[in-house]
Formats: structure tokens, sequence, C-alpha cells
């Protein structure tokens, strides 16, 4: 069902890649916030709450919204947390401007390195009676999947690499200092370690904001929310059809509903490759092609920057991997698309996008968020 | 000026209760060498491994079913880098649907040449055959078992 009311994106800030040790956890999120509060033309005074997301173990912080408080202005104002996924944070902060309680929410998202393994952080989301005995970080669970679709979908192999070879192209024309630059991620058999980049630590924030507000600041590009989904699939890998993305199809049905479009009116999209396979599977579930059409689509450069419906013209997860925060930066990346700001990668008139945003064992959960130009008639 | 960092290394030790579910489950793999899930009355399905309620009913099982110890590879991915509490790489592990049940039980598997990586990815190639196999000496973890080709 339609929000009541319609949020928009008036700020974004997408921080790709922190390097240098000048600057503590804690002072990331100052930044990332006074950034996303700059770019949106506004200050912490008008800012009614405040919705973040993280990964505590990545963090190594219990329950780490307690030290964002201070960071993000959460004290003495309202702030939440989503740990389950950076996505749900924009879910959750939409819902709270949509419900005419809020004028507007500081949505923020961090993700760093200082864990001495991500993935062994990663292992703690298994559950310790059945598959903590199992090398199952996100990385394996991809893999897994990986090889479900490869036997699914013959050539699958060749698929993936072209969507590797889409994204770093990409990647080079969009964030030039980035792009093939990243270290490899691990191998995981079939997943290749150039399929994947090294996490690195990163952050993104988005300012959103009721009708009411963005006609009474006459902000001037905004980007509308037209609709989102979002649902979850079952815990347990062994319990799925990892060759299929049932709860990104829902997430997906339910954003198309809401919006009134469908794929055909999306002029640009954002996919969580945290594996290529993953996004082939986001083609289907999102309805940009079914997967007898993978291929063809692939090779006549639809989804390629020029083509009908570019892919991750931002490069993509495989251009920069701030674990934690990939999915956010999707919607934010799209947000940026339609307000015209997505710089050397921006879509030329982009009006409509799609983000999508997978996070998870095996994109475990799922997201996806249209915005426009325009708001909704 | 000069950076600090500070290292931390936490030691939590937790003590999870399995709860009487998968003790019953590990429990027959210690003592019997045997494998067992429990049924969903309402949707028939025989959860493996077992759950006190189906997530798709809600509902409580009602009814041990042993299954396997054959069974089809469902998934499976190779691993080269060393994890921490794990044994060295690399390895492989994955998911085998034990005949019998309607969801898959991941665990490792054992006795394939995984020096070259593409022959042995034919040999686990999804849908072949597999047998469960049991360490001699069990603890009634999930190590106590793993799979290899039938």
């Amino acid at each position: 069902m339609p929000l009541k009311i319609q949020p928009a994106v008036i700020g974004c800030v997408i921080r790709p890649v922190i390097t240098g040790r000048d600057r503590s956890l804690e002072e990331i999120m100052y930044d990332t916030a006074q950034l996303a509060l700059a770019d949106a033309g506004i200050t912490i005074d008008d800012i009614d709450g405040i919705v973040v997301a993280s990964n505590d173990q990545f963090d190594g912080r219990a329950i780490s919204v307690m030290m964002a408080s201070s960071a993000l202005g959460g004290v003495d104002r309202d702030i939440l947390s989503t740990p389950s996924a950076s996505e749900h944070a924009f879910v959750l902060g939409a819902l709270r401007v949509a419900s005419g309680q809020y004028r507007t929410q500081l949505i923020v998202s961090w993700s760093p390195t200082e864990a001495s393994s991500l993935s062994e952080a990663q292992r703690l989301g298994a559950d310790p009676y059945y598959h903590r005995a199992l090398p199952l970080d996100e990385l394996s669970s991809h893999a897994l999947q990986a090889a479900a679709l490869e036997h699914a979908v013959p050539g699958a192999r060749a698929m993936a690499q072209a969507v590797v070879a889409k994204n770093r192209r990409h990647g080079e024309a969009a964030y030039p200092g980035l792009a093939g630059q990243g270290a490899r991620g691990n191998a995981r058999w079939p997943i290749a370690a150039d399929m994947t980049t090294a996490p690195v630590t990163g952050a993104v924030g988005i300012i959103l904001a009721s009708p009411e507000f963005v006609r009474e600041r006459g902000v001037a590009a905004p980007a509308w929310l037209r609709g989102m989904g979002w649902a979850t699939e079952a815990a347990f890998l062994g319990d799925r059809d990892l060759a299929t993305a049932p709860a990104l199809a829902e997430a997906a049905r339910q954003a198309y509903a809401d919006a009134g479009v469908t794929a055909a009116d999306i002029d640009v999209a954002e996919i969580v490759d945290a594996s290529p396979y993953a996004e082939l599977l986001a083609y289907e579930a999102l309805s940009l092609a079914p997967r007898s059409e993978w291929a063809a689509r692939l090779a006549d450069g639809s989804f390629g920057a020029g083509g009908r419906l570019p892919v991750n013209l931002s490069g993509g997860v495989l251009t920069y991997n701030p674990v934690f925060c990939t999915g956010l930066i999707r919607i934010a990346e799209i947000a940026n698309q339609v307000r015209g700001r997505a710089g050397t990668h921006q879509k030329p008139g982009a009006k409509l996008g799609i983000a999508q945003a997978g996070s998870g064992f095996a994109m475990q959960y799922q997201a996806a968020v249209i915005l426009g130009k325009e708001a909704r008639a | 000026m000069e950076l600090l960092g500070r290292q931390e290394v936490w030691n939590i030790t937790y003590d999870h209760a399995l709860g009487e579910t998968a003790s019953f489950f590990f429990g027959q793999i210690r003592d019997n060498k045997r494998l067992f899930g429990r049924r969903c009355a309402k949707s028939n399905r025989v959860l493996v491994p077992p759950r006190a309620f189906s997530d798709e009913t809600l509902l409580p099982t009602t009814e041990w079913v042993e299954v396997g110890p054959a069974g089809k590879i469902e998934a499976f991915t190779m691993v080269y880098e060393a994890f921490n509490n794990l044994p060295d790489p690399p390895y492989a592990f994955g998911y085998v649907l034990l005949d019998g049940a309607d969801t898959a039980l991941g665990g490792y598997f054992k006795g394939i040449d995984l020096s070259d990586p593409d022959a042995a990815a034919a040999k686990l190639a999804i849908g072949t055959r597999v047998m469960t196999k049991f360490r001699e000496v069990r603890k009634g973890d999930a190590l106590d078992f793993w799979f290899e080709i039938a």
C-alpha cells in the first residue's frame, strides 16, 4: 500500500573509502552526519529523529548506537538502530516520516575494518547449534549460492564474469581513484578472487524529509520515495533454494505496486553485487531480465553505461566494499542519480531508479527501493 | 603527529543451551551414528537439522523421523583460507538433502582431492549421491559427521 505521506531524500553523502587513522570511528560518524546535513542544506536542529545501522561485531562495540548518539546528535533527540541491515535504517526512517510524526530523519550507517577478520565476525551470524562449526561467513554463503546458480543456469559463470567486467568498467569511470585498486577478495569456489573486492572502511548518510518540509524549504531536487518493499528468507541455507531469490521478488513486487510502475519504467538501477551471481539473481527478481535473457542482455550492453537500463553505474560493491553499509549506499547512489547529483557516473535525464539491497547469508534480507525525480501524482 | 591505536582481544566463553531437539539430534549421532529430523504434521515436511517448530507453519513439530545416512548434494563450495577453531584448509563444505528429509543439512565433504578445484567441483556436482560418515570418537557436535561421495 503506498505511503500516505511520501518521504523524499533531500541530502546524501557517500564515503566510499575512508583511509588513514586520523579519525576515530565516532569522529567518522560525526563527519558523515555533518556532510549529509550540509548536502541537504540543513542543520541538526532541523532533524526530528535519527536511525542508524551498524554491526556491533565489526565495530567492536556492544549496542554501538550507544556511542553513535553523541556523534550524530542523538543526545536528547530520538535515535534508533537497525543492526539487521543498513537498508533497514532507510526503511524505518521512511516509515517514520510517512507516519506523520516526524518531518525529517537522519539515516547513517558505517562499516569499519578494525576487526582482525570480518569473516570471523560474520561467523557469529551462524547459529551456534548446527552451523557454527562450518566456515560459514558471507562469502561462503555467496559461493554456495553461486554453485547452486551454476547448476541451475548453464553458462552462469560466463555471465558472472560479464557482470564483473561491466562493473569494473563502470567503477573506473565513476570512482577512478578506487576502481581496480582495491585488493581482491578471497576466493571460494566458484567465486574467483577477481569477482570480489576486499572490505574497506566506509560510511553513508541520508536525510529524509516530508513533503511539507520539502515545500517549506524549497528543496530544489529531492528524490521522492515512490515505493519500497522488503522481505526475509529462511535463516538456514539448507531450507532454501539458493538458485532463486523469492524474498527479493516479493520485495520488488511491493515496491513496484506502491510506485505504480513496472521494470520497463526504470531508468537506472543499483544492485548489491556482493558476488556477481547475486547481481544475476537480482535481474530476475527485480523483473529486469529473466534468467533465459541474462546472457543476451549482458552481451548487448543493456545493463551497461549507455544501455537501456544501466545497472551499477557506480561500479557496485566490486568498486568499493564497506561491507555492512553497501545496501544503504545503493539507495544513496540511486537518490543521487534522480537528484542529478551522481557526478561522473550520472545517467543523463534519469527520472526513476531502483535500488536493491541484500544482506546477510546468501542475501537473507532483501529490499527494493524506487526513487523518482517527480513525486507521485 | 603520532597516531595511536589500541588493540584489544576479548575472550568470552558462551555456554549455549541446545534445547531438547538439538540435544536429541546430536545425542543420536554421538551414541548411535543415526540421523533424525522432525516432521511438521501440517505441512508434512521433515526438517533437518531438526527444529522444535516449523518456521513455515509456526506449529510445533510432532514426530522424529530417521533420515539418511545417504543423500544428495544440494550446494557446495571449497574454502582455501583458515578460520579460527576450524580444520586446516583447504576443505569443501555444503548442504546435503538426506534421504527422507525435506531440508538440507550442512557439513563437510571429505575424501576428495581439492588440489585441482575444477576436478573436485566435478566430483561434488549438485545432485551427486553421498553417504554420511561418522567420526570414531564422537562428542555430539557437527564435526562428528561428514559426507563422502557414495
